[in-house]
């Protein structure tokens, strides 16, 4: 291999590297690492971005110092030039295409219906006094998980958001009211959510439109099952995605 | 259609994200750790007796943070030095999993299952050590190793002098740096630990920090490409694969614990970024497989198999495979069977 080989080689490490760290630097500052991670990672993201770019500005001085470039033998199962490419091709692909938030779709492929009422983590704390109408939709779904009995709960008072699912099996005045739950990154997103009966037919609220219900709570019998539901009192409100649309 | 390239890309770029950083991590603390630590000092302390040998080693990976593509230098080097054999093999199969790094990742991914963390470091070492110990009824291990190693290898623990002998620049591959006068010099992790950290007055620390500095890229290049490969894979089959056919694969109790071994040994993800691989399996697959797939793929995949044919011969890595996907099998199972 030439000595022009190797430089280029040299310095396509370093474009690969320092991409990589500018993509998780980016989706800090732009606000979307919140689709892929819990922000209890945030930091790690951020000083893992910091690191990547310092790697990459380190090996960018000292080739630029440095007169003559010492070849370099790797024994490696991927070829050098193949690896770096693979880093920079993904790492521009990420910069250029925006990650988007999880819909119904998922929700209904990861089995949406199969989870209702069931969190895999157990409450961090346990907040019985907090008023109804103040929980959000996790919260009721993790109360439940704690006190199952769905007429326990009737009369209570609701107002939560999230985005709608139309179930197949449902009623045509069912939708299930439902949102993400991460507890590291996208890849473990789970979906939870409570069916609302609507005073009209579920068609004025498309798949994924996300709403705030407000209304209380009955028991209703879904799918051969007592399921709590939440009974919406007039139309429920249209609103905009939120910036943070999973919760935690 | 779109819809699913578009989830399948956000999962791929999800498991990216939170994994380079425990990449970069690993990489950059398996450097340093070898360049300023000792490991003859450490070596002449260890047991000869065949099974404290294996658990020992198989423990050594706290204090030497490598992934599985660092361990096997690591390994080899401690066969060359004459290690007892037990310590050896304990190393090779739990070094990559039994390391601070690998396990908060682990934690980090697996923060609502702990027992999944406990019982990969539990079962890990238990495997390691029994493979080790098994290995140490070989008192001969020539006829297992490549003839290269074999020539240099010593049954018993070696003179000082002899071992300085036998870590020679003809054994050794790696990453090189041709010189002017032809003389090779070796830039990659066993190069730091043999030339660095044995010959710690000879090079000044700018040079030192030089060597960190290209071994910290060369592996960041390779296990960074390994693993958005691996993370590819996982967006791809989460979204693509129908999902009965997952939940018919992952919910079996034995299906499970088979595909996810295999899923490992094809994957060859690094192991201290492959519990985010799991954990995108997490809600369709078995807790038993999930383990499996975390037990085994550090310790052999197809990318550790091409790394181990440096030290052992066909036949040896043939009879560790078998011991370590039976063992993994028998204890995941069990697990699925009976306690989760």
């Amino acid at each position: 291999m030439t000595n022009d080989k190797y430089k280029i080689l040299n310095w396509l490490e370093v474009f690969a590297i320092a991409a990589w760290g500018s993509l998780m630097l980016k989706y800090w500052l732009t606000g979307k690492l919140n689709l892929l991670i819990h922000p209890d990672y945030f930091w790690l993201v951020i000083s893992g971005g910091i690191g990547f770019l310092s790697v990459a500005g380190l090996k960018a001085w000292q080739l630029l110092r440095q007169r003559r470039v010492l070849p370099v033998r790797h024994i490696s199962l991927l070829p050098p030039g193949f690896s770096s490419t693979l880093l920079l091709v993904t790492a521009i692909a990420g910069l250029i295409f925006t990650p988007r938030v999880f819909a119904s779709q998922t929700a209904m492929q990861r089995g949406v219906t199969d989870f209702l009422a069931a969190t895999r983590s157990q409450p961090q704390a346990f907040h019985g006094s907090v008023k109804p109408e103040a929980r959000s939709l996790l919260d009721w779904v993790r109360t439940l998980n704690v006190y199952p009995e769905p007429d326990a709960y009737t009369g209570q008072k609701v107002k939560v958001q999230g985005f709608t699912i139309h179930p197949p099996e449902f009623p045509p005045n069912y939708l299930l009211l439902s949102r993400f739950v991460i507890t590291c990154c996208a890849a473990d997103a789970y979906p939870v959510g409570l069916p609302v009966k609507l005073p009209e037919a579920r068609q004025a609220y498309p798949p994924d439109t996300w709403l705030e219900v407000e209304g209380q709570m009955i028991t209703e019998t879904l799918k051969g099952k007592r399921q709590l539901t939440i009974q919406a009192n007039a139309s429920p409100k249209k609103i905009p995605e939120p910036q943070n649309p999973y919760e935690y | 259609m779109n819809q699913q390239l578009n989830n399948a890309f956000t999962l791929f770029l999800s498991l990216l994200v939170e994994a380079m950083p425990f990449l970069l991590l690993g990489v950059l603390f398996s450097g340093l750790l070898l360049l300023f630590v000792d490991e003859r000092k450490l070596i002449a302390k260890l047991p000869k007796n065949p099974l404290l040998g294996a658990l020992v080693g198989s423990m050594v990976g706290f204090l030497f943070p490598v992934c599985e593509c660092g361990n096997v230098p690591v390994a080899r080097r401690m066969l060359m030095q004459g290690v007892p054999t037990p310590v050896a093999i304990g190393f090779l199969l739990a070094a990559p999993t039994i390391n601070p790094i690998v396990i908060w990742a682990t934690w980090t991914a697996f923060r609502d299952q702990p027992e999944i963390v406990v019982l990969r470091v539990v079962f890990s070492l238990a495997i390691a050590t029994i493979i080790g110990w098994v290995f140490s009824v070989q008192t001969d291990l020539r006829p297992l190793l490549q003839p290269a190693l074999a020539a240099a290898w010593q049954p018993k623990q070696q003179s000082h002098k002899d071992r300085l002998k036998t870590s020679s620049d003809l054994l050794q591959s790696g990453t090189f740096w041709l010189s002017g006068s032809g003389d090779p010099i070796r830039i990659d992790t066993s190069v730091l630990q043999a030339n660095l950290a044995a010959a710690t007055p000879i090079k000044p620390l700018s040079e030192r920090l030089r060597l960190l500095l290209d071994n910290t890229i060369q592996e960041l290049r390779e296990l960074g490409s390994v693993l958005v490969i691996g993370s590819a894979i996982a967006a791809l089959i989460q979204v693509f694969v129908p999902r009965e056919v997952i939940l018919n694969l992952g919910g079996g109790e034995i299906t499970s614990v088979l595909t996810m071994m295999l899923l490992a040994a094809v994957v060859s993800i690094c192991s201290t970024v492959d519990s985010f691989f799991a954990l995108s399996f997490a809600s369709t697959f078995t807790s038993g497989s999930l383990l499996a797939f975390l037990i085994f793929g550090p310790m052999i995949d197809l990318k550790g198999i091409g790394l181990m044919l440096s030290i052992f011969k066909p036949r040896a890595i043939i009879y560790l495979f078998a011991l370590a996907a039976q063992l993994t099998f028998l204890f995941t199972l069990f697990i699925n069977l009976y306690v989760i």
